[in-house]
């Protein structure tokens, strides 16, 4: 893997040996909330003492973090000092909110000490979801929508570049939609299941290593941009590659883990430097002293900036499933697709399952929203009795709106209304677009007439796609 | 004839309670919200200093607080008279609290703490008293006494007690804490995911020769 910050050799590459999620031992008390909210019985200890994580396992969603409500208290300060444990967890030394047990390894420094090197093209994507969840952070109402004071607040960082990952998500499914048809015309390969989920491919790695032909080889939508940063902008921009720290703002702890992986490189560069969360988006927000409330509206940069309503719907889940029909509709018919909200697609059961008349193709599709749903539907697929064609995953109870990187909230009776309120800002998002159909978006169509040429083709290929490793207790061992 | 009724207050059962301090930070939550605090963590600008503490052995953790005692001691010993009995409730003044520790020393459940006085999430300076720090004179900051209150000065304690309680929150699509479902649970009643805490509110006379402060008296207590 290449180092891409030369001042700062081996810092800036995110180690895949570096478990990511951690529990602080000082401060757990072993109440085990975080084991009932673990979907792969990676957390184990006795009630009562510090719990530890099995990292083969984990898949590095986050939840844990959600429910840890073990804090390091006022009056019984724990045995390292708070700037001290700061300066561990990799966050800045102006964070003021409460230590808890469960936490994962923050960026929040090293970008901080990244930003203010003028020597590096500073680029940053936001995936979809942060822009309904980071104004909790200021104390505004669950699902304040603010793309436009993100952007501004990520200019006032010292960002050169404001993309976004709807971009990639738009990206994705021109990609993926291809994929899809042609596995459903040849019949090879099904049922498909996204990839776009960071911890749900890892989950598919260590628990079903013999299905991964079954996962659409896209990469995920955060690591298509970090391609495209190093090399289609890059070359729009006039900047060299080698120069570029690109950065993405990510609901998501396993996202860390995703641009940690050797293969997600391009041409010898690693495609994302680094994945901060929501939280630590908001931590350094404030570290500069920035008044996020009454920041103007400013809007994404060009060229990967600009996204569809498709695009913006991936945050939650059954999202990519909505966005993939609007377009694997249109591919397949040639027809304009009668009605572009998906009602049947929506919800939030931990599986839904619907059948979608396209011309004269009945597509069976079905949704999992939290990993621990997903072991029967691969159960069928081993089995050779899965009646789906195409299968999204999201580890996250409800996807990205509850990921693991979110916003966190100190009440547990307000989760529900919390993940309500920034999911139907999604959708009303979506639903405020001009363009809501991924291959409508002239951006997208530009970024294939100048540079990608077709979806799977050549250079689609090789900045794209990619492979899936087999991470089984056996191979590990060996 | 006015019925008399014994001071409400919130309990443990230690059999339940798996000292995971949901309640201490709900608690600290509903009470801090002129200190900025809302329904994320970051909001908070402040230590996190609640009013009740689960308590911990080796055999056992459970949240400790305020008995609302019926002879209060706490107010017994306060010289400012800072300590008083309204609507089923002893309650701290605040403002008027001097910070002498009296019923800290008083209280035998120690149940009252004493730590700095905030307000908009900064410390509160004094306006006279002042101490060497840092090779000279600053304003001493206020240090006032802190105690369950049964969540009686707080519009609403995010007091969400059931499922259906929970949606009709979600209808109104706030993230302020202020968004209650209708109950009046203390905040720390209403988060323990275990149940382990009660609202106990006593009829006199039907605990007989049994104290409060036996557990297996919540039996016998018309909840």
């Amino acid at each position: 893997m290449t180092n891409l910050i030369p001042e700062k050799k081996g810092s800036s590459v995110m180690p895949n040996i570096d478990p990511i999620i951690h529990i602080d031992k000082q401060l757990c008390t072993g109440c085990r909330r975080c084991a009932s909210v673990c979907p792969v019985d990676a957390i184990t200890g006795e009630a009562g003492t510090p719990q530890s994580i099995d990292a083969h396992r984990c898949v590095i969603c986050g939840q844990c973090i959600q429910a840890c409500t073990a804090y390091a208290a006022e009056s019984e300060p724990s045995l390292a000092s708070r700037a001290e444990k700061l300066r561990q967890r990799g966050q800045v030394s102006s964070v003021r909110e409460p230590l808890f047990a469960a936490y994962s390894t923050g960026h929040g420094l090293e970008l901080k000490e990244a930003l203010a090197d003028p020597k590096r093209h500073k680029v940053v994507q936001c995936a979809p979801v942060i822009r309904v969840s980071l104004a909790e952070e200021f104390g505004l109402p669950f699902g304040t929508l603010t793309p436009g004071k993100m952007a501004a607040a990520l200019r006032r960082l010292n960002f050169d570049r404001v993309y976004d990952t709807n971009f990639g998500a738009d990206v994705t499914i021109m990609e993926e939609g291809s994929e899809l048809i042609g596995r459903v015309m040849s019949g090879e390969r099904l049922p498909m299941f996204t990839s776009c989920c960071p911890a749900w491919v890892k989950h598919a790695e260590t628990t079903a290593p013999q299905l991964l032909e079954h996962l659409s080889s896209c990469k995920s939508p955060m690591q298509m941009i970090g391609a495209l940063v190093k090399t289609y902008s890059a070359e729009v921009d006039g900047v060299d590659p080698a120069d570029i720290l690109s950065v993405a703002v990510m609901p998501c702890t396993c996202k860390k883990f995703e641009a940690g992986r050797e293969e997600m490189n391009v041409d010898g560069h690693q495609e994302v430097d680094l994945v901060i969360t929501t939280r630590e988006l908001a931590q350094l927000i404030k570290d500069k002293g920035i008044d996020f409330i009454n920041l103007p509206d400013e809007p994404f940069d060009s060229p990967l900036g600009k996204y569809s309503g498709a695009g913006t719907i991936f945050g939650a889940t059954g999202g990519v499933m909505e966005a993939a029909i609007r377009t694997g509709y249109e591919l397949m018919t040639h027809e304009s697709i009668p009605n572009l909200q998906l009602d049947f697609i929506r919800g939030d059961e931990g599986i839904r399952t619907a059948a979608v008349q396209i011309g004269d193709l009945e597509l069976k599709v079905a949704m999992v929203a939290g990993l621990k749903y997903v072991s029967s539907i691969l159960e069928q697929v081993a089995e050779g009795t899965c009646p789906y064609h195409f299968i999204e995953v999201m580890a996250c109870p409800e996807g990205c709106v509850s990921g693991g990187g979110q916003p966190k909230l100190l009440l547990e009776t307000q989760r529900k209304s919390a993940y309500q309120a920034r999911k139907s800002s999604i959708y009303r998002h979506d639903a405020n677009q001009k363009v809501r159909k991924s291959h409508e978006n002239p951006a997208i169509i530009k970024l294939y007439k100048d540079f990608l040429g077709e979806p799977l083709g050549h250079a689609s290929h090789h900045l794209l796609h990619t492979k899936f490793i087999s991470r089984s207790a056996k191979e590990e061992l060996s | 004839m006015k019925r008399e009724r014994p001071n409400s207050f919130v309990i443990a059962e230690a059999g339940k309670c798996i000292g995971c301090k949901a309640c201490e930070l709900a608690c600290f939550a509903v009470h801090n919200q002129d200190n900025g605090v809302a329904a994320s963590v970051g909001t908070i600008t402040m230590p996190v200093l609640p009013r009740l503490y689960v308590i911990r052995s080796d055999s056992f953790a459970m949240p400790v607080q305020c008995r609302h005692c019926e002879n209060a001691p706490c107010a017994g010993v306060c010289p400012v008279q800072a300590i008083r009995q309204e609507e089923g409730a002893i309650l701290i003044d605040e403002d008027r609290c001097i910070g002498c520790k009296a019923c800290a020393m008083a209280c035998p459940f120690g149940a009252v703490s004493l730590y700095k006085s905030y307000g908009n999430g900064q410390e509160i300076e004094q306006p006279y008293l002042k101490e060497q720090q840092n090779g000279r004179l600053e304003r001493k900051t206020r240090i006032i006494a802190y105690k369950c209150d049964l969540c009686r000065n707080i519009a609403s304690a995010a007091n969400t007690v059931s499922e259906e309680t929970v949606t009709s929150v979600a209808v109104d699509q706030s993230g302020r804490l202020t968004e209650n479902g209708g109950g009046s649970l203390p905040a720390c009643v209403s988060v323990c995911p275990e149940q382990a805490l009660t609202l106990v509110s006593p009829i006199l006379g039907e605990s007989r020769s049994r104290t409060a402060a036996d557990v297996g008296s919540l039996r016998s207590l018309r909840l």
